[in-house]
């Protein structure tokens, strides 16, 4: 009996202290190659000097239309929490937008502005696009997977208390089909 | 006079440079922000673009141009187009506007200095409609004179406050019901012969409560302690704000029945579950999959803050297992004691007090739009349990020393099942049938007490960004059916009127939500 009792308690240790490490959302496989020293404000000011770098960004959506299979996607980049929630945090002050090419189909949703996504992909050259009237050039990023939080514009650490009573965050990933 | 005009138009073209000058160097300055690979902006300088073409004089200094380039009035001044006073009259009114503009961006700049510390902009104080629902119900019950059949009401009036004050208080919140204005009865204590409770005191606000997190880096396993009242982690009901719910009605489990109880426990109104309490808990999530929450609460129901009651305390817990984000099966228990005497809630008695619940949702992501919803409750209620406003003291059956209803401690049970489709395209696009069935058995230890329900409706979203905005129009039929309320006991409670629970019901409501 004791034996069962010991187990037991080691298996919850465990699953506590496992449950204290750092939340993965993308597999390894997706992660690998990724630019962990990646400059991002380097790449915004000169984005055609750094193509080709697989690259790890959070953000939140500024705009997001989707045509043809295609989701263009402009971020605001945020800096990507551990704590109190994984994901793209607002607390601290954004870093300038870029520009996300998806290749897939995205519910309208999940694409609202202010919803915090996190964009696994490669740097592309600049791209002039339409931001609100105005042609801004934007680094571009090509993005195998996405991570989509769809808060609405709120913090992820808000959920899943925002408003008066309880409301899961829905969050999804998406990668492209070859992946 | 002649020259009037022109100096107007040339005024005019020096102004628009000079704006656009402005421009330029506006983005010449945003682009500086942006890194230190950014080019320069370009340097006001002030120059002489050569000798006045009548003067002797040496000419003041030049306005300010970009490099490489000359002003107007110079270039005019040098092609003998405009005089050297009027050069100088130019010059004199571009340093006026100019003065005149610094002095508005100053203004600009000082004005967004202080809105820049509005608490409204930091996050610190938010405010938006819970719910705002305008019901309109028909009922095919008896009614009492100078009454109707068909309701008009706001159902629910709410407005939320909220805020956050730093990374270790990250939220306070408070919600305001402004229909909360009636006077709120309490239950004395004593036997039969006692005076009822008389109305006393009201409530202004249904929620209020802050969070404390302690220490960052715990987050989310040991997330934050809250404090105060709100919707209770009870099931998926309770919890659920009355702005996002699937059916108009509240589920029998937070509250059936009406009027007074009798000696089988199964009459009366019986509030299972209270859906807000006063409490303190701590809540996290492991594994981003495993969500708790455990504390201790009152039990006397939002009511308490005003008539003062402060009950025996009970301690309460759930375990949320996460399948997917939005799916998820979870247990919920809650121990403690109750009493019947100064109760805010319908049908505790004095005793043990225990509940148990089951609940599951199931968001499909395989058809997206379709989600199955259910709980199921169990739980033991004291003896001698009561009504609010009828005295009550004590566990005993003899009414005329205890008061209350005189039945013994029961086990209460009760489950309901709910399943909704958002279509998502085509004509029907944004309209959503959904159905629900529950059952509450108000003793399990005897029969003829059963009350069923069957909900049919359907839902139009206007919009529809939960949890921040939802506007919709709801329209659900209830069949209602209440077997009795125990054997050899008349289903109506009150009678020549009718019981609302055995009568069919059609509702129709109109929402708005937005924060």
């Amino acid at each position: 009996m004791k034996t069962y009792r010991s187990a037991i308690l080691i298996t919850l240790i465990g699953i506590v202290l496992s449950g204290c490490g750092p939340e993965r959302i993308f597999s390894a496989k997706v992660l690998d190659g990724v630019d962990p020293n990646f400059d991002f404000a380097a790449w915004r000011m000169v984005p055609n000097a750094k193509g080709g770098k697989k690259v790890q960004l959070g953000g939140r959506i500024v705009q997001a239309p989707q045509k043809d299979g295609l989701v263009t996607m402009v971020l605001t980049q945020l800096p990507i929490a551990e704590h109190p929630a994984y994901g793209p945090t607002d607390r601290e002050r954004g870093r300038g937008e870029f520009l996300v090419y998806f290749n897939g189909k995205i519910p309208t949703n999940h694409l609202q502005p202010g919803n915090r996504v996190i964009a696994i992909g490669t740097t592309q050259n600049a791209v002039v696009v339409a931001i609100e009237d105005s042609q801004r050039s934007l680094p571009a990023l090509t993005a195998q997977c996405l991570h989509i939080w769809n808060t609405g514009g709120k913090e992820i650490a808000d959920f899943p208390n925002f408003g008066a009573g309880y409301q899961p965050l829905e969050e999804e990933t998406y990668c492209t089909e070859s992946r | 006079m002649e020259i009037r005009p022109s100096v107007a138009s040339i005024s005019g073209l020096v102004g628009t440079a000079v704006l656009s000058l402005c421009v330029t160097t506006s983005w010449a300055d945003n682009t500086t922000r942006q890194g230190p690979m950014a080019s320069p902006p370009h340097i006001m300088v002030a120059q002489a673009m050569g000798p006045a073409p009548n003067g002797t004089a040496t000419p003041p200094p030049a306005p300010e141009i970009p490099l490489g380039g000359t002003s107007i009035e110079d270039l005019l001044m040098q092609k003998g187009t405009i005089t050297k006073e009027e050069w100088i009259q130019i010059r004199a009114e571009q340093e006026y506007k100019g003065g005149e503009r610094d002095k508005r961006v100053d203004t600009l700049d000082e004005w967004k200095s202080k809105a820049e510390l509005l608490p409204i902009l930091r996050d610190k104080v938010n405010f938006g409609l819970n719910a705002l629902q305008w019901l309109y119900t028909h009922q095919d019950a008896h009614v009492p004179e100078g009454r109707s059949q068909d309701n008009f009401s706001i159902r629910r009036s709410e407005i939320l406050f909220w805020g956050r004050i730093s990374d270790t208080l990250p939220r306070w919140h408070t919600l305001m019901e402004f229909q909360s204005i009636n006077l709120l009865n309490n239950t004395p204590t004593g036997g039969s012969a006692a005076t009822g409770g008389v109305p006393t005191s009201s409530t202004f606000f249904r929620e209020a409560y802050l969070d404390i997190r302690p220490v960052q880096s715990w987050a989310p396993n040991v997330n934050y302690f809250r404090m105060g009242i709100f919707r209770m982690p009870f099931g998926i009901f309770t919890e659920t704000s009355g702005g996002l719910r699937d059916v108009i009605s509240s589920p029998y489990l937070t509250s059936v029945g009406s009027g007074v109880g009798n000696r089988t426990g199964s009459a009366g109104t019986i509030d299972f579950l209270q859906e807000r309490d006063y409490f303190l808990d701590m809540r996290g999530k492991l594994l981003n999959r495993l969500e708790y929450v455990a504390g201790i609460m009152n039990n006397n129901n939002y009511t308490a803050n005003a008539t003062g009651s402060n009950a025996p305390k009970s301690f309460y817990s759930r375990v949320r297992l996460f399948g997917s984000d939005v799916s998820f099966i979870s247990f919920t228990t809650i121990q403690g004691e109750s009493n019947n005497a100064n109760t805010n809630i319908n049908g505790r008695g004095k005793g043990a007090f225990d509940r148990y619940g089951l609940d599951f949702r199931y968001t499909s992501k395989i058809l997206p739009g379709f989600m199955i919803q259910g709980e199921i409750w169990q739980g033991h209620d004291g003896a001698n349990q009561t009504t609010i406003g009828r005295p009550a003291n004590g566990a005993c059956d003899v009414q005329t020393i205890c008061g209350g209803s005189g039945a013994p401690g029961v086990q209460r049970r009760t489950w309901y099942v709910l399943a909704k489709y958002l279509i998502t395209d085509g004509p029907l696009e944004n309209f959503e049938p959904v159905v629900m069935y529950e059952q509450f058995d108000p003793n399990t230890r005897i029969g003829n007490d059963l009350y069923t329900r069957t909900i049919v409706g359907v839902s139009y979203y206007f919009e529809n960004f939960p949890p921040k905005v939802q506007s919709k129009l709801q329209v659900n039929y209830e069949f209602r059916h209440h077997s009795g309320n125990g054997p050899n006991n008349v289903v109506d409670p009150t009678r020549g009127v009718g019981d609302p629970f055995a009568q069919n019901a059609f509702l129709v409501q109109w929402q708005i939500r937005f924060m």
